[in-house]
């Protein structure tokens, strides 16, 4: 799916975010739109603002100034945010953060369990989301028992889980070799191409940054030109 | 089939991962239930005990002094209480707990040979006492404990009585008490020509009046004719005498005490949780988990936890109880019936508990930062 839609599906408006009373700040006035099914790739030096700006575009955070909007409306506070969260966005961390007392199947069903579907749907959309993750047979199995490529995976299939529109990945690769890396790329591409999916990669690598058609460099919390 | 996962399994996975302090919780929660179950349980029963007491000799009304517990009224005051019309019977008595033995104490109750509550007696064996004579009659369960029968000896405060007689009473408060003859139980006592109360029967109420005004007008009758004394329908006795009410005390205050310790039991397992689970909320937010999921998480497993907690506790406590009915020390005070109710009550302080010491952890666990828990070490 390489052809945008007209709209934005999220732009960030002016996007400030500070912390220490405002002594420290993240985030200097971002603007940026991203269009519906398009790929981003984010990149800039450690401490940019990167991942900060990824939590605001998935709502993880609030800005202390500015907004996000979401298909021109803003995302909103409290109970919408999480709304927005769960239905619309899909994220997958470096560090993989599944839940170590779930098995596979149960890390992704998790997911779901905050909305209103029965018991063995979510346990069937969660293996036919491993199985397409190459996972069949691991999907027993706990995140100990799992190697990092499989437990990103997992990872995926759970951001997957409720349907999102957009897929946020803060460094998906970070903690993986480059086999498994250039696998989870692979997959994430696929995904997008499958779906007609909004992704945005958060990224220090090369590689992963020129598979995306755009880039958004961020430097001491602004965007370069 | 793939494997599902449901909420509540959720919860349960969430308090198993940490077995050790999820038991020791537990066993917190079932000693303050437990506690409650068996102590109030107990009282209760006690005072259901000396409800059947009153209903079983057909009592209407007890005539005390204020405190009966300390209560002593002149024995020549039971002509006034016979003089008033609508009393057909009066009948004096002295009540105290005495050790028999080192391991076995009992209810000791002195009434006239001829009181009308003697008739409400079953006699399994032998006869009853005359009075003027050191003779006792035993209650069965009394009896069996000290494995005395009709024709033994039993000394009772440096006296010797001979039992003349077993019977059983239909109560715990009876058929686990020595009745002798009134003024026997005087002379040990110290209490001659005084009595702790006298029990009154009443004539059957006139056609058309109900049984509560009846008793009231007869209560006010015996007050104005003796000055001073308390005329109590015999269900307020029951609940109010001195005995019951200390029990009700003793209970409520000692598993009130057990049940805040279970309380605040779960409370700390709980608050540790969320804390060593900041992350893993953190994870939950970021997908989508509303707050208020986060709080119906934390009060299940908390809920959980009193409700496990809350039915061991009720089978601990039904235990006590069992034990406490088979131990000469107490046999003669402790009923093993308890309510339906009572361990409904008990159920619902359970799960109660697990709410209230759930609030503020689940409260917490909701208000934290997704991002801010995502980046807790």
């Amino acid at each position: 799916m390489n052809s945008p839609t007209p709209g934005p599906i999220l732009e960030a408006r002016g996007l400030v975010k500070s912390y220490d009373d405002g002594r420290v700040q993240a985030l200097r006035g971002v603007d940026a739109a991203i269009a519906e099914g398009e790929y981003v790739a984010i990149t800039g030096p450690s401490g940019s603002g990167k991942s900060t700006l990824l939590h605001m575009l998935g709502g993880l955070d609030t800005p202390s100034e500015g907004q996000v909007l979401f298909r021109g409306s803003p995302v909103g506070k409290g109970a919408d945010l999480d709304r927005f969260r769960s239905q619309q966005v899909g994220f997958i961390f470096q560090a993989f953060h599944l839940l170590p007392t779930l098995r596979a199947i149960e890390n992704v069903q998790v997911a779901m369990l905050g909305l209103t579907q029965r018991n063995n749907h979510r346990a069937e959309r969660a293996a036919a989301l491993l199985e397409e993750m190459g996972l069949r047979e691991r999907m027993n199995h706990y995140p100990n028992e799992l190697s990092a490529g499989e437990r990103q995976r997992v990872a995926i299939a759970r951001a997957l889980a409720n349907h999102p529109a957009i897929l946020l990945a803060d460094e998906p690769t970070g903690n993986l070799d480059s086999v498994n890396s250039a696998h989870i790329l692979e997959i994430l591409r696929g995904i997008r191409q499958q779906r007609g999916m909004t992704l945005v990669i958060v990224t220090h690598e090369q590689e992963i940054a020129r598979s995306a058609p755009r880039h958004i460099r961020i430097r001491d919390g602004r965007i370069e030109a | 089939m793939p494997a599902q996962l449901s909420f509540t399994g959720f919860a349960w996975k969430n308090l198993w991962r940490r077995r050790l302090r999820t038991l020791l919780t537990l066993g917190g929660i079932t000693m303050g239930i437990g506690a409650f179950v068996a102590l109030v349980g107990f009282s209760r029963a006690f005072e259901r005990e000396w409800m059947r007491l009153y209903s079983n000799a057909g009592t209407d009304i007890a005539v005390v002094e204020t405190n009966f517990l300390n209560t002593s009224l002149d024995q020549s005051l039971d002509a006034k209480i016979r003089a008033v019309p609508d009393v057909e019977r009066s009948a004096p008595m002295i009540f105290n707990l005495i050790d028999l033995t080192p391991d076995v104490n009992a209810l000791v109750y002195g009434w006239p040979a001829g009181s009308y509550e003697l008739d409400a007696l079953k006699y399994l064996s032998g006869r009853r006492f005359q009075d003027g004579k050191p003779e006792a009659i035993l209650g069965n369960l009394l009896a069996d404990d000290l494995k005395k029968k009709a024709g033994d000896s039993l000394p009772i405060q440096g006296t010797v009585f001979t039992v003349v007689g077993i019977f059983h009473g239909g109560t715990a408060l009876e058929d686990g008490a020595v009745i002798m003859p009134l003024d026997q139980m005087q002379a040990i006592s110290s209490m001659e020509g005084k009595v702790t109360a006298f029990h009154v029967k009443l004539r059957p109420a006139p056609s058309g009046e109900s049984y509560d005004d009846y008793v009231k007008q007869a209560e006010k009758q015996i007050e104005a004719a003796i000055p001073g004394v308390h005329a109590d329908p015999a269900a307020d006795r029951a609940a109010n005498n001195g005995l019951v009410s200390l029990a009700h005390a003793v209970a409520w205050g000692t598993s009130s005490i057990a049940l805040l310790i279970g309380i605040l039991g779960i409370a700390n397992t709980m608050a540790m949780s969320v804390f060593e689970r900041t992350r893993e909320i953190g994870i939950l937010r970021a997908l989508g988990w509303k707050g208020g999921h986060v709080i119906l998480l934390i009060l299940t497993e908390a809920t959980a936890l009193g409700v496990v907690g809350g039915l061991f506790g009720i089978v601990a406590g039904w235990v006590a109880l069992r034990v406490l009915a088979a131990l000469p020390q107490t046999a003669s005070v402790v009923s093993t019936s308890v309510s339906p109710i009572h361990l409904l009550e008990a159920l619902l302080i359970a799960i109660a508990s697990g709410v209230t010491a759930g609030a503020y952890p689940a409260w917490r666990g909701a208000h934290l930062s997704p991002v801010e828990a995502l980046r807790y070490e």
